[in-house]
């Protein structure tokens, strides 16, 4: 059929009602097949497993394993914190594995979304180390429900040149007066408040009573002028050290050494309070829809490639003990971190787990707080 | 029907046919019913769950539906909350003031100075809706950043000596970027105004004496004012609960109310307080909406 003549035949009115239908039935069937055919010809996503993470994490270096296994990486969906991750599950988002951290781990089982791992199923399980997830919270009849997977420190990096410390590295910096409007902090209650916390002199086992509320909020309000911004994303922070609009932040490893990499002069400073350290892994839904593959995303998170990247590009810990043997022991030490992670992790303040209450209580008190009241 | 010989019966309408046929109001209802039954559906559903909502509680992580008034007592009682939203408001009505000032002479230009490609022109005001609106505010942050256009051309011209870090992250990037993404929606309505006014009602009155100005004064501003509300409640209503543009350009002084509604659903998991501040936010657009006719109403008379 000549369309040429069609549109000839519309124009002097002489197309008969038997050919315009057949144009309309072909256009109606090719309309209707273009995703089937489209579907078929792209490899299919919905085959994947789906893994739901920080931002930076939804990356393909971390799935050599899984990629060679499968040829495609899993599906990726991101968070800017475990928080929100949690209520966006509960109301109904399905993925298969899921990225909170360990001090998380009561209120996650809690809301009956999850189930144990079993081990057996990954084969790199063996040279996991059992620090990272032998905790009685974390174990159900010998199954852990977090396989542990990164492991690191909530610190300040800061600008050796545009930044003078005074003394020694000391949390004082994010509320040094000189700097005002030239530090930056994560937005995330999870990090801010527990810093918070170190800053006040709270202990950490006493962080849910009414007057630690009183001295966190006094300092977090204390600091909030001084503050340039206030957000989840560690591009835009990293992107405002580089450039100097920001002397010193409150970040994870990595933003330290990306930047190092890049040629910034800048330092992960180790506060004579000490850091806030955090374990964080994985979790398996209960109704994953592709358990098998949610298996291979944990055991390829797991595996040494993984770590080796890990531990090398992003400066976090890593939970297979055979990624640590590629780096020399001045390296490690160089980015806060150890072969040993209990020596870093405790010389720290590790989270404890909290209430969902308290988790509510904190979330609203420090939007206000970052509100501005 | 059809007849042995071939030939189709004028048959009688049925009796649902005869009474629709006899009942206007009913057709029209009918003929209606697609839309409503989408808008029951798609808005009032879910607006009566949002009512509704707005009066219970949580605890921990589970809603409590007895229902209160706590968080609308909360709402008035702690400052933080009428201040954003006062904040919201000025920060909509100054982008959306701006804007339809910008806007009027363009489309005035268009409507009475354009004889050929109109079409052309028209689409060249839709030009700024080619980019996603993501875009468009990271493109505001490249401008107004601490190493952005701005700041580099003043510290090239040596007219400072370091950069500026007033213009990214304050009430005023938020205020530009809004004024800058929605400049179609203002112009749109206003030249649509402008086009239908009778030419030959300028020719009257320029035959009469009246002078360019009053001409503009008495007869073009007045038969576009339709226009010109249109383009306001267009602009003013979305903005006042924008979200991405104060979180990403805002910083911490320029947060507005779409920004604590958005933590209310999320790291604060209180959703009836979220469902709260969403109608108070509607009641307060429709107030401040409701005042705005009123005074385009006087300034007719």
């Amino acid at each position: 059929m000549d369309i040429r003549d069609q549109l000839g035949a519309v124009k002097d009115g002489k197309l008969s009602r038997r050919v315009f239908n057949r144009s309309l039935l072909a256009l109606g069937i090719s309309t209707v097949m273009v995703p089937v055919a489209g579907r078929r010809a792209l490899a299919a996503p919905e085959d994947q497993a789906t893994y739901f993470t920080w931002g930076g994490f939804d990356i393909p270096d971390y799935f050599t394993e899984y990629q060679a296994k499968h040829g495609e990486l899993p599906n990726f969906a991101a968070f800017g914190g475990t928080e929100e991750a949690l209520i966006k599950m509960r109301s109904g988002f399905m993925a298969d594995v899921v990225h909170p951290c360990l001090s998380g781990v009561p209120r996650w089982v809690e809301s009956g979304l999850f189930q144990p791992i079993d081990t057996t199923r990954l084969s790199n399980w063996p040279d996991v180390i059992p620090e990272l997830y032998n905790v009685d919270y974390n174990m159900s009849e010998g199954k852990p429900w977090l396989a542990p997977f990164d492991w690191g420190q909530t610190s300040i990096t800061l600008r050796t040149d545009l930044f003078e410390v005074e003394g020694e590295d000391s949390w004082d910096m994010l509320w040094d007066q000189r700097y005002a409007g030239r530090l930056g902090l994560l937005a995330s209650g999870g990090d801010a408040w527990w810093c918070g916390a170190i800053k006040a002199g709270v202990p950490f086992d006493q962080i849910a009573s009414d007057d630690a509320f009183e001295k966190i909020s006094t300092v977090m309000r204390a600091q909030r002028p001084l503050i340039r911004t206030y957000t989840d994303d560690t591009t835009t922070l990293n992107q405002a050290i580089a450039s100097g609009e920001l002397v010193a932040a409150m970040t994870w490893n990595s933003s330290a050494v990306e930047l190092q990499a890049q040629g910034v002069p800048v330092r992960f400073a180790q506060p004579k309070e000490g850091a806030l350290t955090w374990v964080c892994g994985v979790m398996l839904h209960k109704d994953a829809p592709h358990l098998d593959r949610a298996y291979d995303v944990i055991d390829s998170l797991i595996s040494v490639p993984s770590g080796v990247f890990n531990i090398g590009s992003y400066g976090y810990g890593h939970s297979n003990r055979k990624a640590f043997d590629g780096f020399d022991e001045a390296t490690l030490r160089g980015l806060g971190l150890s072969k040993n992670p209990a020596d870093i992790l405790q010389a720290g303040h590790f989270q404890i787990p909290q209430s969902a209450e308290w988790e509510a209580r904190m979330n609203s008190t420090w939007e206000q707080i970052k509100a501005g009241f | 029907m059809t007849r042995p010989d071939g030939l189709a019966t004028l048959t009688a309408p049925s009796f649902a046919g005869r009474f629709l046929f006899r009942h206007d109001i009913l057709r029209g209802y009918l003929l209606l019913s697609p839309t409503l039954v989408v808008l029951a559906l798609a808005i009032l559903i879910p607006f009566a769950l949002l009512v509704a909502m707005s009066f219970w509680s949580m605890a921990g992580y589970d809603m409590v539906t007895e229902p209160s008034l706590g968080n609308y007592a909360a709402i008035l009682e702690q400052p933080m909350y009428g201040v954003l939203l006062g904040r919201s408001l000025m920060v909509a009505a100054i982008a959306t003031g701006v804007t339809v000032i910008l806007s009027y002479p363009v489309a005035y230009y268009v409507a009475f100075h354009v004889h050929r490609n109109k079409m052309m022109w028209i689409i060249l005001l839709t030009l700024p809706f080619w980019t996603s609106y993501l875009l468009r505010v990271f493109a505001w942050r490249v401008v107004l950043g601490y190493e952005g256009a701005i700041n580099s051309s003043l510290l090239g011209l040596e007219l400072i000596e370091a950069p500026l870090q007033a213009f990214l992250y304050s009430k005023t990037a938020v205020t530009i970027a809004l004024a800058h993404a929605w400049a179609a929606f203002a112009i749109l309505p206003i030249y649509v105004s402008l086009e239908k006014i009778d030419k030959s009602l300028l020719e009257a009155a320029a035959d009469l004496g009246d002078s360019p100005a009053r001409r503009f004064w008495r007869i073009t501003l007045p038969l576009s004012l339709p226009g010109v509300v249109s383009a306001f409640f267009l602009m003013f209503i979305p903005t006042v609960g924008d979200y991405v543009t104060p979180a990403m350009l805002g910083g911490p002084d320029g947060l507005m109310i779409g920004n604590l509604i958005q933590a209310q659903f999320g790291p604060i998991n209180n959703w009836p307080m979220g469902a709260a501040l969403s109608l108070v936010m509607l009641v307060a657009v429709a107030v401040a909406g409701g005042m705005f006719l009123l005074l385009t109403r006087l300034v007719r008379r």
